[in-house]
């Protein structure tokens, strides 16, 4: 068994399939590449395969990671070239590496780099002084959906940098880079902390999202 | 055009499952609409998911697309939510590939495969620009429809340009090569119509008149046209094995109803069910050969890498060399972890221990369907099994391991009596103490109970029969709900108001046509669907049309009546079904045709067309 580090692209025609949807996606274009996985063993045995953190639905990405467990003997070079062949328009793997199979994607993974777009419902001013302040704050709070309900969290304590690419009159681009792991707060959760400090002056059904980066340690 | 794409590219992120609309699936077919002569909207009245899922859409897709001079796209019924947005932002209904108003189609062709989409159709004619009445659409699409409810054409006749009888594989490539050059011609409209009513298997509604009688009954339907056919004969594809069956299919992202490959191993049935519609008009009986079906099977899992193979027909374990297939095919692809699945399951022993075999791949559930709770009402309905094959297969799925079992039932079948519908819980319990029998308690038992509600269809031996009232069905639910009280049983019912809908519109005529615009004007859609069926509505529209829906629903035909759906020939001759109908009063059964012939008439209907005799050694003992 050997296992394949894969990062891959997500273009704008399949921004709005969901994490388990990308699933699927890969485990039947590895049947149609014809290459044989590592499934797990028990009562209901599912291949191996495993992904970073979800990307929000509606997002694009040029670097997310997929790992992969073969068992059979393949170089990374065959399986990019076999698979790109046969993943649907849109998705397409841009790096393949093998790893030790003892070291999991999810222990690597530390943080992720966005470009987030959204359109100004109402003028703001001052854009850029405002950012700057509600970055200084002690604490940015905001209230976040959990499995056990809704808890409020600091978001400050996981973002790694905010700031703004580009203020026009109609929207505003805003890089940021936050912590990545599972369960942390998404660009989205700190747009609507970010609105609401503003004094809701986003259209929040405009945006669009681009997952720039995710760095591996 | 770009304007209109971005206005529908932002809609996207508003609505729930996005991927219902955005297209780009595996497989889908990109094509520059400039390149082509003709541009097909493949409308289905129901969501993506459940659209998807359809074997016909399936097909048809594929069929036009490799024509280089068409491009078929796809467009469904689009959700509530979408359905608000684009209301309020004035976007037309588009196509899922280019994103293009249906009014910009050359065609846009409905599949009808129930009748509780009517209402879908009109709508989504609406909202994709296209005046919903035939006779307003001057310069704009082809409205066509085809599929099992089309057969009756009546109710939407004033709605549907043209109707294509049967199976579309060999019309629809007729219809457009029509279409390519009237188009040069550049001919009008009416002249297009004249063109393809010429052609078999095509009825042009507004070339026939329906007359009435006093009483409300037909008196006549015939043509008012000079030179279209008297009757309109369905199509009837003669060499099923070479026909086109797609070799790759789309693979949508999002989980659909039926989300695997699906393989059409036959056409037709020969059961003879007299309640079941399909089992009459998609006869005669034709089977694909076991090595086409293994050569297609291959070509799909390459170009899908599909989990999962249905091998589709009315009835699959009747195919003639189902043990052999099935071996085949599980050891072919069991270390792919490629499974198998058989939409029905026949009620014997054979058949649970090929489930057997199957499910050692992949698991799968197991439904049977005794249809009727007595002997005596199976012999009416002419479902041939018995009771000891019943409990049979049940007690060998049991010891094989299955705890779930689910069985279906009709309620509402001619000449049933509360004893019948009492016997449906009877045999409930005696399949729990088989159970109790095999495996020493009930613990890990499931068994569950769906009843849906008998509905007459045109070209069934029960044509002539009435719907029980939706106060009869209900009394008949409520016992069974009282009878079924249990923790190892799970009752499931038909919404009774649905069931009557479907039995009014099913057996309807012009004016019920005119009943369903009306229950869309009042906002009714989805009516297939719990929460949105609108029953007050429908009612209010069946009075403001001056339609008594009793009438069409509730009442025993006569022999001689005339029916909307005479003016079409499905092949199945209605001698056959008058004596099928008189048989069953008599609880008399008819034998399956593969045994012998037993003279429905396809065979006589057209030239060429041969039902499938399996070598007589295959034939099972019935």
């Amino acid at each position: 068994m050997k296992r394949l580090r894969n990062k891959y692209t997500k273009d704008e025609r399949v921004r709005f399939i969901s994490h388990l949807d990308l699933l699927r996606v890969f485990q039947r274009a590895l049947r149609r590449a014809d290459i044989k996985v590592a499934f797990s063993q028990g009562f209901n045995p599912h291949p191996k395969i495993s992904f970073g953190p979800a990307l929000v639905v509606g997002a694009t990405t040029e670097a997310d990671y997929m790992d992969v467990d073969l068992e059979e003997e393949i170089s990374a070079e065959e399986f990019k070239k076999r698979m790109n062949k046969v993943l649907p328009p849109g998705i397409k793997i841009v790096e393949s590496y093998e790893v030790d199979v003892n070291d999991p994607l999810s222990k690597r993974i530390k943080a992720a780099e966005y470009i987030l777009k959204v359109n100004f419902k109402k003028n703001c001013k001052d854009v850029e002084n405002k950012l700057e302040e509600f970055i200084k704050r002690d604490a940015i709070e905001l209230e976040k959906e959990t499995k056990s309900g809704k808890k409020m969290i600091d978001l400050k304590f996981y973002l790694l940098d905010l700031k703004a690419l580009e203020i026009k009159e109609g929207y505003l681009k805003l890089y940021i880079k936050l912590k990545l792991e599972e369960g942390v707060p998404n660009p989205l959760n700190l747009l609507k902390a970010l609105n609401e400090y503003l004094g809701d002056v986003f259209e929040m059904d405009s945006y669009k999202l681009h997952r720039k980066n995710i760095i591996l340690e | 055009m770009e304007d209109l794409k971005d206005k529908i590219d932002a809609l996207f992120i508003k609505v729930n499952k996005p991927t219902r609309y955005t297209g780009g699936e595996l497989n889908s077919y990109i094509k520059n609409p400039e390149d082509v002569k003709m541009r097909f909207a493949f409308a289905f009245p129901d969501i993506y998911e459940v659209g998807m899922s359809h074997l016909g859409l399936r097909i048809l897709y594929h069929l036009l697309n490799k024509r280089e001079d068409v491009y078929c796209e796809r467009v469904f019924a689009p959700w509530v939510d979408m359905e608000k947005l684009i209301r309020e932002k004035n976007i037309p209904l588009f196509s899922l590939e280019t994103k293009t108003p249906l009014h910009k189609f050359d065609f846009v062709g409905f599949t009808l495969q129930y009748e509780l989409s009517y209402t879908n159709v009109i709508n989504m004619l609406d909202l994709g620009g296209i005046p919903i009445l035939s006779r307003e659409r001057e310069g704009l699409p082809f409205v066509i429809a085809g599929g099992p409810c089309a057969y009756n054409p009546s109710p939407l006749s004033e709605v549907i340009d043209f109707f294509v009888m049967g199976e579309g594989e060999e019309v629809i490539n007729e219809v457009m090569d029509a279409y390519v050059d009237w188009k040069e011609k550049k001919g009008e409209r009416e002249e297009f119509l004249e063109i393809v009513s010429q052609i078999k298997g095509v009825y042009v509604p507004k070339y026939y008149i329906e007359e009435y009688n006093k009483d409300g009954t037909i008196k006549d339907i015939r043509p008012i046209k000079k030179g279209v056919p008297e009757k309109v004969k369905k199509r009837i594809v003669k060499d099923f094995e070479n026909v086109y069956h797609p070799e790759e299919q789309i693979v949508p992202f999002m989980d659909i109803v039926h989300d695997r490959i699906m393989l059409e191993v036959f056409r037709g049935c020969t059961r003879g069910c007299r309640f079941c519609q399909a089992g009459m008009i998609y006869r005669p009986l034709r089977e694909k050969s076991k090595e086409k079906i293994l050569e297609l099977t291959d070509k799909l899992v390459k170009s899908t890498g599909y989990e999962e193979i249905s091998l589709a027909s009315l009835s699959t374990f009747d195919y003639s060399q189902i043990e052999d297939l099935i071996k085949e095919l599980i050891e072919k692809y069991k270390d792919k972890g490629v499974g198998i699945s058989i939409p029905s399951t026949r009620v014997d022993a054979l058949s649970i221990n090929l489930l057997k075999e199957i499910q050692k791949v992949r698991k799968t559930g197991l439904t049977l369907a005794p249809e009727a709770g007595t002997q005596r009402l199976r012999d009416v309905i002419n479902k041939g099994i018995t009771e000891e094959d019943i409990l049979e297969a049940t007690k060998e799925a049991f010891s094989a391991g299955w705890n779930n079992i689910k069985l279906y039932f009709m309620i509402g079948l001619p000449t049933e009596t509360i004893e019948d519908v009492e016997g449906i819980a009877d045999l409930a319990y005696k399949i729990v103490d088989n159970y109790k029998k095999v495996r020493g308690n009930v613990k890990n038992l499931k068994l569950t109970i769906s009843t849906s509600t008998f509905v007459p269809k045109p070209f069934t031996p029960f044509q002539w029969a009435r719907q029980d009232s939706i106060k009869e069905i209900i009394e008949k639910q409520d016992l069974l709900k009282k009878k079924l009280r249990s923790k190892v049983l799970k009752y499931n019912w038909h919404n009774p108001y649905m069931s009557f809908l479907e039995a009014v519109i099913s057996r309807g005529d012009r004016k019920v046509g005119r009943a369903i615009i009306k229950a869309w004007e009042k906002g009714c859609k989805f009516d297939g669907w719990e929460e949105y069926l609108n029953y007050e509505k429908w009612e209010e529209a069946f009075k403001e049309a001056g339609v008594n829906p009793y009438f069409y629903a509730n009442r025993e035909r006569s022999l001689e009546e005339v029916f909307p759906w005479d003016v079409i020939d499905v092949g199945v001759n209605k001698r056959f079904l008058i004596r099928e109908y008189k048989k069953s009063q008599e609880r008399r059964i008819t034998p399956d045709c593969r045994l012998y012939c037993t003279g429905c008439g396809v065979k006589d209907f057209d030239e060429g067309v041969v039902c499938f005799e399996a070598p007589k050694k295959q034939i099972y003992k019935r």
